[in-house]
């Protein structure tokens, strides 16, 4: 019930201002960046639209509670993300032309295996950053609606398959900035409402967290995977039929699919490898990383892979193309930073609260879900479901905006960089990059938004924050160069997040080097690019070629200049003068 | 039999999309006007500058703030309208300094770019 009033006016909004996109659609640049003509503002809301993905809507508030305030260190690395890309990358990257980042490599370097590689990579990124939000849109709709997890996950693979299909950039755009407003107004308002209902005593139980040790009244939790549990002396459950069962204490494997209800009162069980919301350090603003007792260090690596990661995310990077020249590309980093700031003022809001009131969603893993579970929490009645409703539907925005983008962007880099090929051939790639991310959600259930979107984050930290600042601002770095640091970030940061999952028997930095490997990952890439790039000898035409990126569109026209200057157009020995002249003009200039 | 000849029509924009996908191939990155390459070697070198001032504040910010509130525990117990004044440090201040930390740098790098003239 909910989720059809909530779902699917979100969905039809998405396939109706999808449809305005439709009548201007040629060609592939019309397709991948909009044909250039949009502008700072409206660029910079879908840009916000389409990075405000499951991850921030959700995920900060679910870290929060699960891992404290430490987590809202995660919003600082993702704005000031924007801040490095305007000082480096906006404004040479858009005046690269390119239309991919691939391209841009391409246009750079002109090297068609480094274009082929950087393609492999953006795959692997947006296939990181995809299988999450897909994943929550299944495990929203099956807290919020009960229904199957199946269901939410196919239901987000069509409506961005069918957009995409029909409108593509520019029908991304508007729906982008369209969903963008709607959710942060969905957003601030439960937010603002949540805090006058809740009361003074929560309030104050917010502001002084303590353990999460026993359950205030009777609670279902529903475990979705097999866990084991720590139970301590006097827990107890209730019966199906009313009755109270205590617990035998010491571990308790729950199977999957199970629902436990806790009445209120008993002692609360400990996940195993898990401190509970509230505990000792929960609310130092500092994020301890797997419990590790190096608070600092795993703060900073979060910090390494959000911040320089959002340099190399390939489809907000490709969004920063359809603006009209270099200098709206750099108003709209800015702006961008603006519009984030003011929505992530308040996912610690929802932290806090959740840590009070459904601090028991930690047990079960589903911390993802706390934002949309705090409203019935604090309101039984219709208005609680009308919150959770709006809530489901800005959740919901957040999925479809970003896996627009980014299903956008994989096809692009199939089919316009892989296996070169028209719009056709794109609309069919956009159809098949969504079904494989459909099949690869189903199974992914278990597994945080935070964490598979973080590891996205890294790998676009360690493979092309290096290639584009190098790229853009070194006229040293050689296709050789390039290709291995590139390919050292990829197997390096994907290598890492391998052996995290294998689970080895390490601890303490290790651990945590190895989960989040940003701050070794992005310097060795940096390292290796460099120094194979010092061995080798960059070609004649590079100093031009990086120069061509740094030259503003605030000039005379070119055709006008030369005309103007009468100088000898068409003589056959131009273009060879002209390419000597520019080389002697860098080589004496660029030092 | 002249007048009989058939010829295709075709949009301009479809004119377009066809050259651009056959010139799809190796190419080499189009060289610099002689006119532009000293101008784009000015910018460029003043950009440089600037971006990376920009950049070392906000290293400062981001990476320098975590390394206090870890050195100054005590920031959890001060106290400011209730609020742990550590929490505020982490969800409130860096925005409002990223976003004029982001404006100063945009105003720098257009000026920049105005100051070198059109041309």
């Amino acid at each position: 019930m909910i989720t059809a009033f909530a779902v699917a006016p979100v969905v039809l909004v998405t396939l109706l201002i999808g449809l305005r996109g439709v009548a201007a659609m040629r060609t592939t640049s019309d397709f991948l960046v909009a044909s250039r003509r949009v502008s700072p503002l409206l660029n910079s809301a879908a840009v916000s639209g389409e990075y405000l993905s499951a991850a921030s809507f959700l995920g900060v508030a679910g870290l929060v509670v699960k891992d404290g305030i430490g987590a809202l260190w995660y919003p600082v690395g993702f704005t000031a993300g924007y801040i490095a890309m305007l000082a480096l990358v906006a404004a040479p990257m858009r005046r690269s032309g390119a239309l991919t980042v691939p391209d841009f490599a391409e246009a750079r370097l002109a090297s068609p295996a480094l274009r082929k590689l950087a393609a492999v990579v953006v795959l692997v990124i947006s296939g990181l950053y995809l299988v999450p939000q897909f994943r929550t849109a299944g495990l929203v709709l099956s807290v919020v609606g009960e229904q199957p997890y199946w269901v939410g996950v196919v239901i987000a693979g069509a409506a961005v398959s069918i957009t995409l299909v029909l409108g593509g950039m520019r029908a991304a755009t508007y729906v982008q900035a369209f969903q963008f407003f709607f959710k942060l107004l969905l957003f601030i308002v439960p937010a603002v409402w949540l805090l006058t209902q809740v009361g003074p005593q929560v309030r104050t139980e917010a502001l002084h967290p303590v353990e999460f040790t026993h359950f205030e009244r009777d609670t279902a939790v529903t475990f979705r995977v097999p866990v084991t549990l720590e139970v301590p002396p006097g827990a107890a459950l209730r019966e199906p039929d009313g009755t109270i069962r205590p617990l035998p204490e010491g571990e308790w494997q729950v199977p999957g699919g199970r629902t436990v209800v806790f009445p209120a009162g008993s002692p609360a069980p400990d996940l195993a490898g898990e401190a509970a919301p509230g505990g000792p350090g929960w609310e130092r603003p500092l994020l301890d990383l797997a419990e590790t007792g190096y608070p600092l260090l795993g703060t900073l690596s979060v910090l390494a892979a959000t911040m320089l990661g959002t340099m190399g995310l390939p489809h907000v990077l490709m969004r920063f193309h359809t603006s009209p020249d270099g200098r709206a590309a750099r108003r709209t980093a800015v702006l961008t930073v603006a519009l984030l700031s003011v929505f992530y003022l308040f996912p610690w809001i929802y932290g806090v609260l959740g840590r009070v009131l459904v601090p028991h969603l930690y047990l079960s893993g589903a911390t993802d879900t706390a934002v949309v579970a705090l409203p019935a929490q604090v309101d039984t009645g219709a208005w609680g479901t009308f919150f959770t409703g709006l809530l489901t539907a800005g959740a919901f925005a957040a999925f479809l905006a970003t896996s627009l983008g980014l299903v956008l962007v994989a096809s692009g880099a199939i089919s316009h960089d892989l296996v070169p090929g028209g719009l056709r051939q794109l609309r069919v790639a956009v159809v098949g990059a969504a079904a494989v991310v459909v099949l690869l959600a189903l199974p992914a259930f278990r597994f945080d938004a935070g964490t598979l979107v973080t590891w996205g984050f890294t790998v676009a930290a360690a493979t092309f924050c290096p290639l584009l600042v190098l790229g853009i601002w070194w006229r040293g770095l050689t296709v050789p160069g390039a290709i291995s640091g590139v390919a050292t970030g990829l197997i390096a940061s994907t290598g890492a997040f391998t052996l995290t999952l294998l689970d080895p028997p390490v601890g303490g930095w290790v651990a945590i080097l190895l989960a989040q490997p940003a701050l070794w990952a992005v310097p060795l890439a940096f390292a290796v690019m460099t120094v194979v790039s010092l061995f080798g000898r960059p070609p004649p035409w590079a100093a031009a070629a990086m120069l061509r990126l740094h030259l503003d569109e605030n000039r005379r026209s070119l055709i006008a200049d030369r005309q103007a200057v009468a100088r000898d157009l068409g003589h056959s020995s131009w273009s060879a003068r002209r390419s000597s002249a520019v080389r002697r003009i860098t080589r004496r200039l660029v030092r | 039999m002249t007048t009989n000849r058939r010829v295709a029509v075709t949009s301009p924009q479809t004119r377009l999309a066809h050259a651009r996908r056959r010139h799809r191939g190796r190419w080499r990155p189009a060289t610099l006007d002689p006119a532009d390459a000293e101008r784009a070697v000015r910018l460029y070198r003043a950009q440089r500058t600037r971006s990376a001032l920009a950049l070392a504040l906000l290293f400062a910010l981001v990476f320098g703030l975590p390394v206090l509130l870890a050195a100054f525990p005590a920031l959890d117990e001060l106290r400011l309208l209730g609020i742990p004044v550590s929490w505020i440090a982490v969800a409130v201040l860096p925005f409002p300094a990223m976003v004029t930390l982001a404006w100063w740098q945009l105003r720098r790098a257009e000026r920049t770019e105005d100051a070198e003239g059109p041309g």
